[in-house]
């Protein structure tokens, strides 16, 4: 199984995770399998940085990054605590891209996403023009989709991806109403779950035009989400504008 | 890719499949009342079916499992077809019990959740029953949950013959699956829900495929998810092929599909 188009992926992944064994999770393994599928780039953000230490773990993207330039985007990842560390990451590694990635965990980070320590990052997020992929999870108190439009609308050029989208059915359908509340909110596909007829549903209501593929590699196997693009009920014109379109004209600005 | 307005589908992404013989081991027909339009009467599922290349699969009624599982048995044996087999209801109960080895089964779906049928797995809960669910070699099929790992390790101590298939186990399974696996050789699990990076590539090729079965979670997921894991995998044929149905009709004692 491949795909017939290259892939532009927003959603992965370097390192490992507590809670379950990590299989071909190195870089090499990664670009193996990107290889097999037709993945040409994947934006990842660092797993470390996600769970624990966001300073290492970004150096651990810069260094992914000088390795293979053609075959990654790096988000810095950033933690609203302890204040002000999220901008001093941000100056340190601005030369990751322009327009910046940025990567927001507030699931993991446990704090709101709209609590006043993300206040500065979502100003420099605007000022800047970034793209920034936010973890997701249905009606979570941190980071439920419905708590995005009031940020999106507030931080008009900041470019908001919902990680997940939501996750579940409900969730999804959180990340829709969310997305149609505001332009500059994006769906991600990375999910353990692919509901049936969900995809069709949302390039409906918010169109294909701010659905993005994402994989979550290494946490999750890109094929499957891959099979449910490339099956769904929808034109190529669509699929092409979600797996590959759509994320490289958010990148190039 | 063909023009802007078409949809190339499955027939050419997944096209291999139609030559694997699928039998998926966790799919359910019927009108829900928890998941609303995703739900699939027969005619709408076998349709998704056909778009897959899946030919067979075993299938429980969602009114067995949300209601009650005499009225899901008598609804599941309403849409008897030869592409599906029944995967009946069933409780520790006599009378249920006494109908349903009159079916003569094959496979059973048992949800003994505390939000669901809300029964206890252990001998004093459910022995009659799982005592003939295992002298009866019927393939015992369950939600992982639905039970605690260490009911399951407690369930199989206690009913070694049992064929029990794990279904939606999750991909953050393995710490608690493998030490499972190497103790009691009859439980078995399906990929519906198998889906970290590389996971089921990697499992089967340290590990083997022998109790892995190819299972969609129809009609809730789309079985692109799985099979598009299946078809990634770098595996033998011979062990694609067990996941994708040779496992499964070896265990309900059928052959390949003529």
């Amino acid at each position: 199984m491949r795909s017939p188009i290259p892939v532009m992926d927003c959603h992965g992944h370097i390192g490992v995770h507590p809670d379950f064994p990590a299989y071909q999770a190195d870089v090499d393994a990664m670009v193996g399998v990107m290889d097999q599928l037709n993945i040409e780039r994947l934006a990842v953000t660092s797993t470390l940085a996600c769970y624990n230490d966001c300073p290492r773990g970004n150096a651990e993207i810069e260094a992914v990054l000088r390795r293979h330039p053609d075959r990654f985007f790096g988000y810095v990842t950033v933690n609203p605590n302890p204040p002000g560390q999220a901008m001093a990451e941000l100056e340190r590694w601005a030369a990751f891209h322009r327009p910046p990635l940025i990567k927001l965990h507030p699931g993991l980070h446990k704090y709101p996403v709209h609590g006043e320590h993300y206040k500065p990052i979502w100003d420099y997020a605007n000022e800047h023009e970034a793209v920034v992929l936010v973890h997701t999870w249905d009606s979570d108190p941190n980071c439920g989709p419905l708590l995005f439009p009031p940020i999106a609308k507030a931080h008009p050029k900041a470019r908001i991806l919902l990680g997940h989208s939501g996750v579940t059915w409900r969730g999804i359908m959180q990340a829709m109403e969310a997305a149609e509340a505001a332009p500059n909110l994006f769906l991600d596909l990375a999910s353990s779950q692919h509901h049936r007829l969900i995809l069709e549903k949302c390039a409906r209501r918010v169109g294909a035009e701010r659905i993005l593929f994402g994989s979550d590699m290494p946490f999750l196997e890109a094929s499957m989400t891959l099979a449910h693009v490339l099956t769904a009920r929808i034109s190529d014109a669509e699929k092409e504008k979600i797996l590959r379109t759509n994320f490289l004209t958010l990148v190039t600005g | 890719m063909r023009d802007a307005a078409e949809n190339s589908g499955t027939e050419t992404l997944l096209a291999e499949a139609a030559d694997w013989d699928l039998f998926d081991v966790n799919a359910r027909v019927g009108p829900s009342g928890v998941h609303g339009e995703l739900a699939l009467e027969k005619p709408g599922l076998l349709e998704e079916m056909d778009r897959f290349f899946i030919r067979h699969a075993l299938v429980s009624h969602w009114a067995g499992e949300e209601y009650d599982p005499a009225v899901g048995n008598e609804a599941l044996a309403r849409e008897a077809d030869e592409r599906l087999t029944p995967a009946w209801a069933v409780l520790p109960n006599a009378e249920l019990l006494e109908a349903l080895a009159a079916r003569k089964p094959k496979a059973v779906r048992i949800t003994p959740g505390p939000t669901q049928h809300n029964f206890s797995l252990a001998k004093w809960g459910a022995g009659p029953m799982l005592e003939f669910l295992q002298d009866n070699a019927v393939l015992t099929l369950m939600v992982r949950n639905d039970i605690a790992w260490g009911e399951v390790a407690s369930l199989l101590e206690n009913f070694p013959r049992l064929r029990l298939v794990l279904l939606d186990t999750g991909y953050r399974a393995d710490r608690y699956l493998f030490p499972l696996m190497d103790r009691f050789p009859n439980l078995y699990f399906d990929s519906a829900t198998y889906l970290a990076h590389r996971q089921l590539e990697s499992v089967v090729n340290e590990r083997g495929a022998e109790r892995i079965l190819f299972g969609s979670r129809l009609p809730l997921f789309t079985p692109a998810s799985s099979l598009g894991v299946l078809a990634s995998a770098r595996i033998s044929d011979a062990d694609r092929l067990a996941i994708a149905g040779g496992n499964l009709r070896r265990l309900l004692g059928l052959g390949a599909s003529a």
